[in-house]
């Protein structure tokens, strides 16, 4: 015990944990502890639980069933939105990966001493709400928006396509969420060394075996985990559809929103809802499963 | 000199406002080992860029075998490279990293087989092809990346400072080893240093770059024994060095002394001279040796620096005037503090006329 302690000596007790490695792991891990237990892991326990219950004029009964469950597996209704939603989602997913990768990496491997500040710029449109964002897709794509007026003006038809349609649905969520992928790809290309590159082109390998060769492998894990991070949520886009997605434009998210809303079936959305965590949990552990880390050069080791 | 192999052609590169590469021609034959010596900043890295194809010269050709590659991408030049800070891949097992170049060819997999052992074999990797590249020690990764430059049998291969990141002992081994290899397999190796020890190891030939020009291009034994300009004498070999004005009788003054010269053709009296005496040429004076043709310094041993099989002695010829003397371990006429007289024979010095 040094003399500039600032616990006196006789409080063993607290000198006793203070060195011990238990003890501060506990003290640095109870705060992200908390946080998951009280906000994440109770109220997905009692959607578990409200899932076999059952509702009656808009009131929960503990009523334990199945019924919540065989509905959404037989009723085709539910199973089809959700199918729409996963297609949506895998889409949307896709179309970020293929336009956010080469963004990040010319940033990364050409932005110099702005590159942060270019990929920071990509993420301004989360300065403003998603309603707000989404609106604004709207003013574009819409029937009197910028894009339709535009072409009105010189005589050409508007882009039917584009109005109220599960493409505007796609064009919004790819613009919501291309910020995450953007960035995890960007995270990952930060710690890569482009000179190895150069040693491929040496050893024989063209500019594209090179890429699938070496940057693609060494930036799977960052680019799968962009790849969630957009997959998650568009799978339970409830707004954009609202918005953008016009009368057949419905997703699985708009189903669910309405059990809580307008038909007050609580129970049936809470069963919807295990249904819908339990696809994106499916997804990421597939996702997980396909990566193995020292195939992606990840040793644990810095340096 | 055997079938030349690499031919640069008044090969120039600039970056901005650098010029890394001046007008630069250099020719290697087949079963060449040759030596690239410079300091950082002299342009020898740029230069084997240029070759290897990772940067295009501004003018000048690059021709390798009987073809102009100079506007060819890296990966249609059939050579071999050794990095500096190995680069081996890290999602790679090492067998995966050596296959590499062959992989890139689409060679057939018995083919693959055959090389592998082959190489493995010669750079001594047997039983590791398994292991990732976070699982070996510094010499390992150095032979990993020796056996993936070798592997493909390029017409050429290249090292760029190849031993620099390993520690003493391990560079000492290597240097031998990499000449081992080359002896046996009978390419040209390009080898970039600024280490002029590790470069009069390895070479046959050697050239010492500056300002991105060479300096002097040859032999090494010549580059060593006759250098052909000031900056060539400092960087090859340890030397000592002496400056001071031609007078009437051959010699000049320095410290007060007056030391017998070989003064260039073109110098005349009241010229500056610069002197480069290795420190291996000098001796401790005694009598036997004569005095026909030698130059002298007085001085004071302050220091014996012992190295094994021979010593630095630290001779103050004046304040703050150190001359080296390399010799045998014991000197019996050296003692510490002792005031000592030292000689050279006159010829063995470089001397050159001084630009300032």
């Amino acid at each position: 015990m040094t003399a500039f302690s600032p616990i006196p000596e006789y409080w063993p007790l607290f000198n006793r944990l203070r060195y011990s490695h238990r003890f501060r792991f506990y003290a640095l891990t109870l705060p992200g502890v908390l946080l998951v237990l009280v906000f994440l892991v109770l109220p997905l326990i009692s959607i578990v639980i409200f899932s076999f219950w059952k509702t009656e004029r808009y009131e929960l009964l503990a009523d334990w069933n199945l019924d919540n469950y065989s509905t959404i597996f037989t009723a085709g209704i539910y199973l089809k939105f959700l199918l729409r939603s996963v297609l949506m989602a895998l889409c949307v997913s896709v179309i970020c990966l293929l336009y956010a990768y080469p963004v990040a990496y010319l940033i990364a491997k050409n932005g110099g001493r702005y590159r942060l500040i270019l990929i920071l710029l990509t993420a301004t449109p989360f300065l403003t709400g998603i309603i707000l964002r989404v609106t604004s897709i709207q003013h574009i794509l819409g029937p009197i928006g910028l894009l339709n007026m535009g072409l009105m003006t010189f005589g050409i038809e508007p882009v039917q396509v584009l109005m109220y349609s599960h493409v505007a649905t796609a064009i919004g969520l790819v613009y919501l969420w291309i910020p995450f992928i953007l960035l995890s790809i960007y995270l990952s290309l930060l710690n890569f060394d482009f000179d190895l590159l150069e040693v491929a082109k040496v050893c024989g390998a063209k500019p594209f075996q090179a890429f699938f060769e070496i940057t693609w492998p060494l930036n799977r894990i960052g680019t799968m985990i962009g790849f969630v991070l957009v997959f998650v949520p568009s799978l339970a886009a409830t707004v954009t559809p609202k918005f953008l997605g016009g009368v057949d434009g419905a997703l699985y998210g708009n189903i669910l929103d309405h059990q809580f809303g307008a038909t007050g079936t609580w129970a049936l959305g809470s069963a919807m809802g295990v249904v819908l965590f339990s696809v994106a949990l499916a997804i990421i552990l597939i996702v997980a499963r396909s990566l193995n880390l020292k195939r992606s050069g990840f040793t644990g080791i810095s340096g | 000199m055997a079938e030349t192999v690499l031919k640069i052609e008044n090969v120039s590169k600039r970056f901005g406002d650098v010029e890394a590469v001046r007008n630069l021609s250099i020719e290697v034959g087949q079963t060449e080992f040759f030596a690239l010596l410079g300091p950082s900043g002299s342009g020898k890295t740029t230069l084997l860029r240029i070759i290897a194809g990772l940067e295009t010269p501004d003018t000048g050709t690059v021709i390798i075998g009987s073809q102009d590659m100079t506007r060819q991408p890296p990966y249609n030049r059939g050579l071999g490279m050794v990095f500096q800070d190995f680069l081996l891949f890290p999602h790679r097992t090492v067998a995966e990293n050596i296959l590499f170049p062959l992989k890139m060819q689409k060679a057939p997999t018995e083919t693959q087989r055959e090389q592998l052992n082959w190489v493995t074999n010669l750079v001594r990797l047997t039983g590791l092809e398994e292991r990732y590249p976070y699982q070996l020690s510094g010499g390992q990764k150095q032979r990993v990346a020796l056996a993936r430059g070798l592997v493909a049998r390029p017409a050429l291969l290249l090292l760029d400072e190849p031993l620099a990141n390993l520690d003493r002992e391990l560079r000492k081994e290597m240097e031998v080893e990499v000449r081992q290899y080359q002896l046996e397999l009978e390419i040209p190796f390009v080898y970039i240093t600024h280490n002029q020890e590790e470069a009069l190891t390895m070479c046959d030939r050697m050239a010492v770059m500056n300002h991105g020009q060479i300096e002097q291009i040859g032999p090494k034994l010549e580059l060593y024994s006759h250098p052909a300009s000031p900056f060539v004498a400092s960087f090859v070999g340890s030397a000592n060095r002496l400056a001071g004005v031609l007078s009437e009788n051959n010699s000049i003054f320095w410290c007060d002394q007056e030391i017998s010269v070989s003064a260039p053709q073109d110098a005349r009296t009241g010229d500056m001279l610069e002197l480069y005496i290795k420190s291996e040429r000098i001796e401790f004076h005694n009598p036997e040796m004569g005095h026909e043709n030698r130059a002298f310094l007085r001085g004071r041993l302050v220091d014996v620096i012992f190295k094994g099989q021979y010593s630095d002695y630290l001779v103050e010829v004046a304040p703050d005037k150190i001359i080296v003397v390399s010799a045998a371990g014991e000197q019996p006429l050296a003692q510490r503090q002792a005031e000592v007289q030292i000689s050279w024979p006159v010829a063995s010095c470089d001397c050159f006329l001084s630009n300032t």
